[in-house]
């Protein structure tokens, strides 16, 4: 079982993946919910977290994006080491992510869901506020003006000042990848993002995500479509009851008969059936 | 001045008086969403602090109290204010960082009521059950004011103040900070993954809204001239949660009307009335029942209050600066997945 994590030695390890966690565990009064993950996410590309459901992909994200503890093991963000720290230090240090059943702020604004993205904003602070109140409004003309392009390519500029609450499924999945981008991360983790979506916006999604790896942002997206996985995603993470069970390219994956039986079988199945 | 406009402005004062209280809970519960059910304590707080650091050394009439400093207004008002912050910052460092809001909605609860025994039975502090009296009106000397003629000004002066606190409210919830504040209302975990640290955020709401608790109370003992603890009953709070729920909100101008129509049409206005012969007091219990009654209808049919909170539009001069105002499909790319074989529709394998 344990044979598939030796193949993820390639990736390199340390500093060189932007980021990696080693047997993290985690249960849930007393059930099992991840039981050892263990993985690199090199830098620079777009790595996919595939497993059946109910593998411990989501509490995986969870743990790594901080929202989450973790009852052992250890993670790093680039050559910093991140266990056990709260999430919205870890988001400081240039991690966002998504959730897998939206969590858009629903009684903001399409615009106003991107500005709250910024980190460490001037008009943030109470005495800025009165005592600099211009270098406050510079910023958030600045933030605005950003916020706008941003909605402006995810196709949510029309939507701006809708409350967010009204958006439809579809729509909440692009505003929460807009969020995050709006924030600048180095490292953004997609719980699902094509869940539920209809497949022209599944190909737009992933144009998307094509562009932010260009832009230089290492991407680790959780994903069940192996169209997907195949034609966007360099690298993949094979998590089955909790743990790491094999990592790779898709095609290498395909050969490994242990993935075949855990998830791979079961979709090909699936979609041959169709 | 005849006794009808000496009713009038008192009940402008306490107009323009729950409008700065409903402020200072709607920071707190409307942008923010902390249910502070102790709301009332902070007042009265600021109420005994304004009035004991204006009371002089020795009143000469028995009553005992710390400070008693003489200072005047609006000194000792300010001080009744930052008195209320800094018990705020001490209740949310030692209840706030681990606490769900429902969780931290009891023990607010519970500091209120512990908070309202030592004061009612430690006399020291503020003269226990007897409270403050005889609290110098403010600027009385200096306009050689009578009784009579303090009532009006005293009111004016509120209404100036409440005006200052009103522009500066809204300095601070269109700011990005009152931005943030809704994030954290709207989802914690949401704005935490965004790189808010929430706890601090809570904290500077805390002490916002408790600044203007503390000056309303304030304000409240330099009017009246005397405070005690049956001026503050915990179940106040629910008051002023009623003006903000009633008005709207999340909306400051909601929050005039709701204090227009709650406290000062139901709450006061009835205490003006004549008693029913033979039933003292009836009118003010007839009165609690009706404002409870008002909450649960606005609850059911209009939660978000009489004048409900705006959206917040892109500026318009914004949008002129920027490209046209059309939004276009050119440039979003595509990964063209189609020719794939055995596209999911559903997007693949989904619970
Ligand atoms: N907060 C929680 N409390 C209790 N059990 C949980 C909790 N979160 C997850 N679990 C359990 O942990 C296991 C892993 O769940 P998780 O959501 O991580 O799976 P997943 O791989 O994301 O599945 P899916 O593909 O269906 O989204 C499941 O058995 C789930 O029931
Ligand atoms: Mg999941």
């Amino acid at each position: 079982m344990t044979s598939g994590q030796n193949e993820a030695a390639n990736t390199g390890s340390g500093a060189a993946s932007a980021l990696s966690c080693q047997e993290i565990k985690k249960s849930f009064q007393g059930v099992a919910a991840v039981t050892g993950a263990t993985f690199d996410v090199p830098r620079g590309m777009i790595t996919a977290l595939i497993g059946p459901n109910g593998a411990g992909k989501t509490t995986v994200v969870n743990i790594l994006s901080g929202m989450m503890k973790s009852d052992s093991g250890a993670m790093q963000i680039g050559a910093t080491d991140v266990t056990n720290w709260e999430s919205y230090k870890i988001a400081r240090l240039g991690l966002m992510r998504t959730f897998q059943l939206s969590r858009e702020l629903g009684g903001l604004t399409v615009l106003e869901n991107l500005l709250v993205a910024p980190k460490h904003q001037a008009g943030e602070s109470l005495l800025n506020i009165f005592l600099r109140p211009r270098l406050a409004k510079r910023e958030e003309l600045e933030n605005t003006k950003r916020a706008l392009e941003v909605l402006r390519t995810y196709g949510l500029y029309d939507l701006r000042d809708n409350r967010a609450s009204e958006l439809s499924g579809g729509q909440k999945k692009l505003l929460e990848i807009a969020r995050a981008v709006m924030a600048q991360p180095q490292v953004l983790l997609l719980d699902e993002p094509m869940a539920g979506v209809n497949p022209a916006l599944i190909e737009r999604i992933g144009g998307y995500i094509l562009d932010l790896k260009k832009q230089g942002v290492t991407v680790l997206m959780v994903e069940h479509n192996l169209n997907v996985v195949e034609k966007i995603c360099d690298h993949v993470i094979v998590l089955a009851e909790g743990r790491t069970l094999a990592t790779g390219r898709l095609s290498e994956l395909r050969a490994n008969p242990e993935v075949v039986q855990a998830y791979l079988g079961e979709v090909i199945n699936a979609s041959t059936t169709r | 001045m005849s006794a009808f406009w000496f009713y009038v402005f008192t009940l402008v004062f306490f107009l323009f008086d729950y409008f700065i209280l409903a402020m200072g809970l709607n920071i707190q519960y409307g942008e923010t969403g902390i249910l502070n059910f102790a709301y009332i304590g902070f007042v009265a707080l600021g109420a005994y602090v304004t009035g004991a650091s204006s009371l002089p050394a020795s009143a000469g009439t028995g009553q005992q109290y710390i400070m008693g400093w003489g200072l005047p207004f609006p000194l000792n008002l300010l001080l009744g204010g930052v008195a209320a912050s800094l018990l705020a910052v001490f209740v949310a460092l030692i209840a706030m960082r681990r606490l769900r809001t429902d969780y931290l909605a009891v023990v607010l609860i519970s500091f209120s009521l512990v908070f309202y025994d030592i004061t009612n039975n430690y006399v020291p502090l503020f003269n226990g059950a007897d409270g403050l009296y005889n609290v110098p009106e403010p600027l009385a000397g200096i306009f050689k004011l009578t009784t009579n003629s303090f009532v009006p000004f005293f009111a004016i002066v509120t209404g100036l103040i409440a005006l200052i606190m009103w522009w500066a409210m809204s300095r601070i919830t269109k700011s990005p900070l009152g931005r943030t504040f809704r994030a954290i209302r709207d989802d914690e975990g949401v704005a935490a993954a965004l790189g808010k640290g929430v706890f601090r955020y809570q904290l500077t709401s805390m002490l916002i809204g408790s600044f203007y608790a503390g000056i309303g109370g304030g304000l409240l003992v330099q009017f009246g001239g005397s405070f005690n603890t049956t001026s503050w009953l915990p179940a106040e709070t629910f008051v002023v949660f009623a003006v903000i729920i009633v008005g709207g909100v999340g909306n400051n101008v909601g929050l005039l009307v709701g204090a227009l129509l709650v406290e000062t049409l139901l709450i006061h206005l009835p205490a003006f009335l004549p008693d029913i012969p033979g039933h003292p007091g009836l009118i003010e219990y007839i009165d609690t029942i009706v404002v409870g009654v008002l909450l649960w209808v606005m609850l059911w049919f209009r939660p978000q209050g009489v004048v409900p909170e705006r959206i917040r539009k892109t500026p318009l001069a914004l949008l002129q600066g920027l490209k046209s105002d059309r939004s276009t499909n050119e440039e979003v790319p595509a990964m063209s997945i189609s020719d794939g074989a055995g596209v999911n529709e559903e997007g693949g394998v989904r619970d």
